[in-house]
């Protein structure tokens, strides 16, 4: 398509303004000159870090989803739907539980990976794994682990607190590291995906018909999951279970550009972190510091419902 | 012909899940051929396809152009052996041309733009097949017989040696399904190899130059459509019975089903029918009667006769002559022996002339008590007189002497039940 190169480029320059906008905002006030003293600690140590955190969580939540809707050939499909986010909440709860609050994002990342482990053997046990068994598998070992976390909740006591807004989503504790990492893993993974772009345009039209086109599937299926995996697990340890960002930008995306993932692949990095940014800012600077799930749930549902009815057909 | 092999198997076995579907099967196909699969639902046509093309694991010698296809990488056998599925997910919106232009993921590397020539071998298969104009169009807004062209286009795209169909045309139209047969059979002639999975035996038949027939995951016929397709095999593999013939206007093998095996209904009538026609006269009748269980015999017809396909289907005993040849005497001789035996003849009116007058002859010498003619509605013995006026009045005089003459079968069915001395004498 021709339009395709300048929506990109659009789509860049945009998430560029929306960035050094947003650092400029916050409930201290707009702009520098208008913070007086410790102006450039806030916008400079705090804002900065917890901005660019919100872009790359969002970038890679929302290319981990685009990437496995054309996995799972189902535009239904979320970054979570292989247990990451209850695989993450179980390790942050358990941290939160048992160990005062400390290595939450440790654990989380580590309950996060251990759940897509979980998945990957029990669904490859018979040898020859389908996306059908996966999903199914996935879905039955996320339920496991959120009840395991309900449970946690249940004996928490004063954690429950804690517990629950981990589970909303949001990006309160960044740390300047925390961006710098989620920079390191989404960039080498959204590259990985993006050359897996054509792999991916195959294996969403069905397994069969991508190696009948000379594509290794089962190589391809790993790579992708893999990637997924390494951004997801990130982007819950630093963020907890931000929903929706995941599951709707693949959709504007492909309203924007079409379907082509390569396509989708870039601009789904760009879009999910603009999102995620906007909502964070508006999450902190409106709304007392909300856990931004509560916001891109908020906006994200009557926005799918209205993109629904809108195209009749959005994906 | 070329005999290159493209793809040999030789005691290949292949299945899901421990359980072989496809059992010990060996068979090659060397360039230039256009090869049928068929056989009855579940018999593993479609799995011995997707052996072929290595999805379906499978143990055995399988080579591909003279390479065992194990040794083959992903890519290269993308660019060795297309494969056309039945039927595929369209779960997103890619355009035609998206979906045409995977063909050339396996030549392009994932670091690389697909180059012009990639987009103008696609603008070339979306012509051949006829599906150009949709190009831009969303796959999901196609009909199913449209996405199947895109699917044809798209393994067409692949320029592979070897084409594997899985029921190409189910969705396809008259029209569309002979133009992508022919693409087909044009490939094929110009050195591809080409084989495909087929429910409709007469679209094997016609565009195969050869068939295999499948049951129970093996192999039972491998040869010409008109080796394989016989009257036999098809009952034996299908359960079905079929009158198998060549088409007259291609002169291809060519079969129709029918409704009512013979010997399904054992004659329990106690009268002989004699049932005279040509030229498909008596098709239908014999039919109706043999379904009710009369016992009937045939004559005279010539082994070319429309009649005659139906008699031998429905195993009717018959007196039969070469075709455009004067009847010899025995051969008369013999219906005149039937004439006499039968306790009711019925005539089916069809043409006659010269050649055929003396049957009428013999017929007019036989009892007109006895003899029901079956004469079209709205149609006189002179419109079937080919015989200069001989054949419509050995008609006419035959029902002159009291012969009967209805238009229905019903009304024939009337006519057998009451027995020729019980019927009022026609007034002299």
């Amino acid at each position: 398509m021709t339009r395709t190169i300048p929506i990109l480029v659009g789509l860049a320059v945009t998430a560029i303004l929306t960035i050094v906008l947003c650092i400029f905002i916050g409930p201290a006030g707009f702009g520098i000159p208008s913070l007086g003293p410790g102006a450039a600690d806030i916008v400079g140590g705090i804002r900065l870090p917890r901005v660019l955190a919100a872009f790359f969580v969002g970038g890679s939540l929302a290319v981990a989803g685009a990437a496995m809707q054309a996995l799972f050939r189902n535009p239904m499909a979320d970054p979570y739907i292989l247990g990451t986010s209850s695989g993450g909440a179980l390790g942050a709860s358990l941290a939160i539980v048992f160990l005062g609050g400390f290595f939450v994002p440790v654990f989380a990342w580590i309950g996060a990976v251990l759940a897509i482990l979980i998945v990957w053997s029990i669904a490859g046990r018979r040898g020859v794994i389908s996306v059908e068994t996966l999903l199914l598998t996935g879905i039955a070992v996320s339920f496991f682990f959120s009840a395991l976390v309900s449970f946690l909740i249940a004996i928490a006591g004063q954690n429950v607190h804690q517990i629950i807004f981990w589970l909303m989503g949001g990006l309160w504790n960044v740390s300047p590291s925390d961006a710098i990492l989620s920079a390191c893993i989404l960039v080498p993974a959204g590259a990985l995906l993006f050359f897996m772009g054509r792999d991916l345009n195959a294996l969403s039209l069905g397994e069969e018909t991508a190696a009948h086109l000379g594509i290794d599937a089962t190589r391809a299926r790993w790579a992708v999951l893999g990637g997924c995996t390494i951004l997801v697990a990130s982007a819950v340890s630093i963020a907890g279970a931000i929903g929706f960002i995941g599951l709707i930008t693949p959709h504007i995306v492909r309203i924007l550009l079409g379907p082509d993932n390569r396509v989708v692949i870039l601009a789904s990095i760009l879009v999910g972190g603009i999102i995620l940014v906007i909502s964070d800012t508006l999450a902190r600077t409106f709304f007392s510091d909300l856990p931004v799930g509560i916001i891109t749930a908020f906006i994200g549902a009557p926005f799918f419902i209205w993109l629904i009815y809108q195209r009749g057909d959005s994906r | 012909m070329n005999d290159r092999l493209s793809l040999d198997a030789e005691n290949l076995h292949a299945g899901y899940c421990m359980e072989d579907i496809v059992k010990a099967v060996s068979c090659s196909f060397a360039e230039g051929t256009f090869a049928g699969i068929i056989g009855p639902n579940g018999s593993g046509k479609t799995t011995l396809l997707k052996a072929f093309s290595r999805v379906i694991p499978s143990s055995g010698i399988l080579e591909l152009n003279g390479k065992a296809v194990t040794g083959y990488s992903p890519a290269e056998l993308g660019m060795a052996l297309g494969f056309v599925p039945q039927d595929e997910g369209r779960p997103f919106s890619y355009t035609v041309l998206q979906v045409v232009l995977m063909a050339r993921y396996a030549r392009t590397s994932r670091f690389a733009a697909l180059a012009p020539d990639d987009y103008t071998r696609c603008h070339v298969v979306l012509e051949e097949t006829g599906i150009a104009h949709l190009s831009d169009r969303s796959i999901r807004t196609l009909s199913g017989g449209e996405w199947q062209r895109v699917l044809i286009a798209r393994a067409l795209a692949q320029d592979t040696q070897v084409l594997l169909l899985d029921e190409p045309t189910s969705h396809l139209d008259l029209s569309h399904q002979s133009d992508i047969l022919s693409l087909m059979r044009s490939l094929a002639a110009s050195g591809s190899t080409i084989i495909g999975v087929f429910h409709d035996l007469n679209l094997a038949a016609h565009y195969c130059d050869r068939l295999i027939m499948m049951q129970n995951g093996q192999i039972v016929a491998d040869g010409t459509p008109a080796l394989v397709l016989t009257h036999e095999k098809i009952r034996e593999v299908y359960g079905a019975d079929v009158v198998t013939s060549f088409h007259p206007a291609t002169g291809r093998t060519f079969l129709m089903p029918l409704s009512t095996p013979p010997g399904a209904i054992a004659p329990d009538k106690t009268q002989n029918v004699l049932v005279i026609s040509g030229g498909g006269s008596g098709t239908d009748l014999l039919h109706f009667l043999s379904r009710r269980g009369y016992y009937l015999k045939a004559g005279i017809l010539a082994t070319t006769d429309t009649d005659y396909l139906t008699v031998k289907a429905l195993q009717i005993p018959c007196v039969e002559v070469l075709p455009f040849s004067e009847i010899p005497a025995h051969s008369l001789a013999e219906f005149r022996d039937l004439l006499a035996r039968a306790d009711r003849i019925i005539l089916a009116v069809h043409p006659v002339g010269t050649g055929n007058l003396p049957v009428l002859l013999a017929l007019r010498e036989a009892d007109p008590s006895r003899v029901i003619l079956h004469l079209p509605e709205g149609r006189d013995f002179v419109s079937f007189d080919y015989a200069k006026g001989a054949a419509a009045a050995a008609l006419t005089d035959l029902c002159a002497a009291g012969a009967q003459c209805t238009a229905s079968f019903n009304g024939i069915l009337g006519l057998l039940d009451i027995a020729p001395h019980e019927r009022a004498q026609p007034p002299v």
